[in-house]
């Protein structure tokens, strides 16, 4: 009996070991096969108990130029695909959404959120633009004394010039690579700061 | 109590099965032997050394989330990806070495809970190392599925109660996020096993009081967020038949033990208090039913199903534990499983009526619980039992004391009422104690 649990734990110890491997895997390909995006981003800093201090990125191209009535067959979170291009300056955009994935091209696995709506006419109409999703990249770990600091250092850039993240995405997966303020990256601005 | 050590009675526990295959004790007098040494005998190791282990455990478990948390700048992605591994394989050899060295509870649970720790700080760790986004009830999901099989071969309760934790925070996370959880269900499927065969073989051990009382609080807490709520007021069916059908197997399976020796039955009276309590305000009855189904982003178009069947399904159980339990004799299973009938009764009529059975619903719970502090007093006096008879008057004193300040009688009818329960409480205690010293028995 005592073999049998023992088998047990040694099989249930590998399973466990196999899904962290298998995580650090699937983001590893992700940055060795993926094709780089920069997104201009709006960082604020909070942190999390389990995995500590992060830059929190919000980004400009968060939502899909669509009509009105393409919004109305998606349900809130449902999993769908956003295409993705460059600009003449080179940062990413969204230009369409798809519910099946592309078999070929540029895309990004996402959820869609909710109406990208704006107010016009002084306030008197209510116009849908398109949608907005969840990007999932928005956390940018650091260690925790450098965070704020990178976070002060980011919203600055932001306000003066660009900041933007490097963004490698891999048939719908996005792994964040580095964020850059004023073209530095925040870890190398915020040890700048501490010296 | 006798004492006897953990490694005896496992030892005991390997043979007796041996010795009922060889026919030489009959089933009966093992599971005699097994109930004995269960409730009869107490483990030599004290209760503390098992508590100071799980909390050294839990502080080293936690202290290293904090030290990776730090992240580390100085050590490059694949170093800190390779290091998140470092706390599992710890646990991990801990687990393998209780289970080969048989060591004792307190080996047994903190290597577990160490091991469980690690599990969620590796996943966390890469999800640190690779900036993964926020994904709550994925990394809860997850870290509970690593979990659930060490709460089998280690046999830990604290191990047990982290794998409840999860999921009951999983459910939370998914409902927020998914807008459904209905997943909570199968997670709870290997839980009640586990538990159904502990109190097969130790019904009345520690442990397995204490994993039945985590099972009954991660059913009350998560039935309540598992819900959709489309239907106004089910809850009222579903909850009450979860209080009366637990209390009423706890009286079937443990018998007249109250307290923490039969925690179904405690879990069932006190969430049966508590509700009652809250029946007795008639706002609590108003747009309830099925004229008032919420829709929206949050509540699912199949939520009625969903909502139906979790309801349909635990009055199944308080059905069964109602006819198994039933005794004529006993005015308080008749009590106990008059609740939900009660409680459907006056959903219905809330249903049906409208906001103008709020007051007659209201109207019937403030009766209800006025017996129900009643009976308890009866059965407290009759059965010389201080528990019964104090909570009893806790239930009329806070229904009187409740009503009093819900009327605003003037503040000398308040005073007056409020000395008077103080009297009925003191005298009450006062003559218990001497009954029962002049039964001879130890307060």
């Amino acid at each position: 009996m005592k073999k049998f649990f023992l088998i047990a734990l040694l099989i249930v110890i590998a399973i466990q070991l196999a899904v962290p491997f298998q995580m650090i895997r699937s983001q590893e390909t992700v940055l060795r096969k993926g094709k780089l995006f920069r997104f201009t981003t709006r960082p604020i800093d909070p942190a999390d108990p389990f995995q500590g201090r992060y830059v929190r990125l919000s980004f400009a191209a968060d939502s899909i130029p669509c009509d009105a009535l393409e919004i109305d067959v998606l349900e809130r979170k449902e999993p769908i695909y956003a295409i993705l291009s460059r600009d003449p300056d080179g940062y990413a955009f969204f230009t369409h959404w798809t519910k099946e994935r592309p078999e070929e091209g540029d895309y990004l696995k996402t959820r869609y959120l909710y109406p990208d709506t704006e107010w016009i006419d002084d306030g008197k109409t209510l116009v849908t633009n398109g949608i907005t999703i969840d990007l999932p990249f928005e956390r940018f770990y650091m260690e925790e004394s450098k965070a704020p600091q990178a976070e002060e250092l980011a919203r600055d850039a932001t306000r003066i010039s660009n900041c933007w993240a490097n963004v490698r995405i891999y048939r719908g997966k996005a792994v964040i690579e580095d964020v850059f303020a004023e073209g530095i990256s925040l870890k190398e601005l915020a040890a700048k700061k501490d010296e | 109590m006798r004492k006897v050590s953990s490694k005896h009675i496992q030892w005991l526990e390997k043979e007796l099965p041996i010795l009922e295959s060889e026919e030489i004790v009959t089933r009966d007098v093992a599971r005699h032997i097994r109930s004995y040494y269960a409730e009869q005998t107490a483990s030599g190791l004290h209760w503390a050394i098992i508590a100071f282990a799980v909390l050294g455990s839990l502080l080293i478990g936690s202290g290293i989330i904090l030290l990776f948390a730090h992240n580390w700048d100085e050590l490059g992605q694949s170093t800190r990806a390779l290091l998140s591994f470092a706390p599992l394989i710890i646990g991990a050899f801990l687990s393998v070495m209780a289970l080969m060295k048989n060591g004792g509870a307190a080996f047994r649970e903190s290597a577990g809970i160490f091991h469980s720790i690690a599990i969620g700080s590796s996943i966390a760790l890469i999800g640190q190392t690779y900036h993964l986004p926020s994904n709550t009830p994925g990394f809860l999901l997850t870290w509970a599925l690593l979990v659930l099989p060490l709460t089998f071969l280690l046999s830990s309760t604290g191990v047990f109660l982290l794998y409840l934790t999860l999921i009951c925070g999983w459910s939370g996370a998914a409902q927020s996020e998914y807008g459904q959880a209905i997943g909570f269900w199968l997670l709870m499927l290997p839980a009640l096993g586990k538990t159904a065969a502990m109190i097969r073989v130790r019904r009345d051990a520690p442990d397995t009081l204490v994993s039945l009382t985590g099972l009954l609080l991660t059913a009350a807490l998560s039935t309540g967020i598992v819900f959709e709520r489309t239907v106004p007021g089910l809850w009222i069916m579903a909850y009450s038949a979860l209080f009366s059908g637990a209390a009423l197997w706890g009286l079937h399976s443990y018998g007249d033990k109250d307290g923490w020796k039969n925690p179904a039955k405690t879990f069932g009276i006190i969430g049966i208090g508590v509700l009652t309590y809250l029946f007795t305000w008639s706002d609590l009855w108003r747009d309830i039913g099925w004229h008032h189904i919420r829709s929206g982003w949050h509540h699912k178009t199949w939520g009625i199903w969903l909502d139906g069947g979790i309801t349909f399904g635990l009055l199944l159980g308080w059905i069964l534990a109602a006819v198994k339990s039933f005794r004529k004799d006993s005015i308080e299973t008749i009590t106990l499983a008059l609740f939900p009938i009660i409680g459907t009764i006056c959903f219905m009529l809330g249903s049906n009526i409208g906001n103008d059975a709020n007051v007659i619903s209201a109207v019937i719970f403030n009766g209800f619980m006025f017996f129900f502090g009643l009976m308890y007093i009866v059965l407290g006096c009759r059965n010389v039992r201080l528990r019964q008879l104090n909570g009893g008057m806790a239930v009329l004193s806070l229904l009187l004391v409740t009503r009093l300040f819900d009327q605003d009688f003037g503040f000398m009818a308040r005073g007056i009422v409020f000395i008077v329960l103080g009297i009925c409480f003191l005298l009450a205690n006062l003559f218990m104690a001497r009954r029962r010293k002049s039964k001879g028995e130890t307060l």
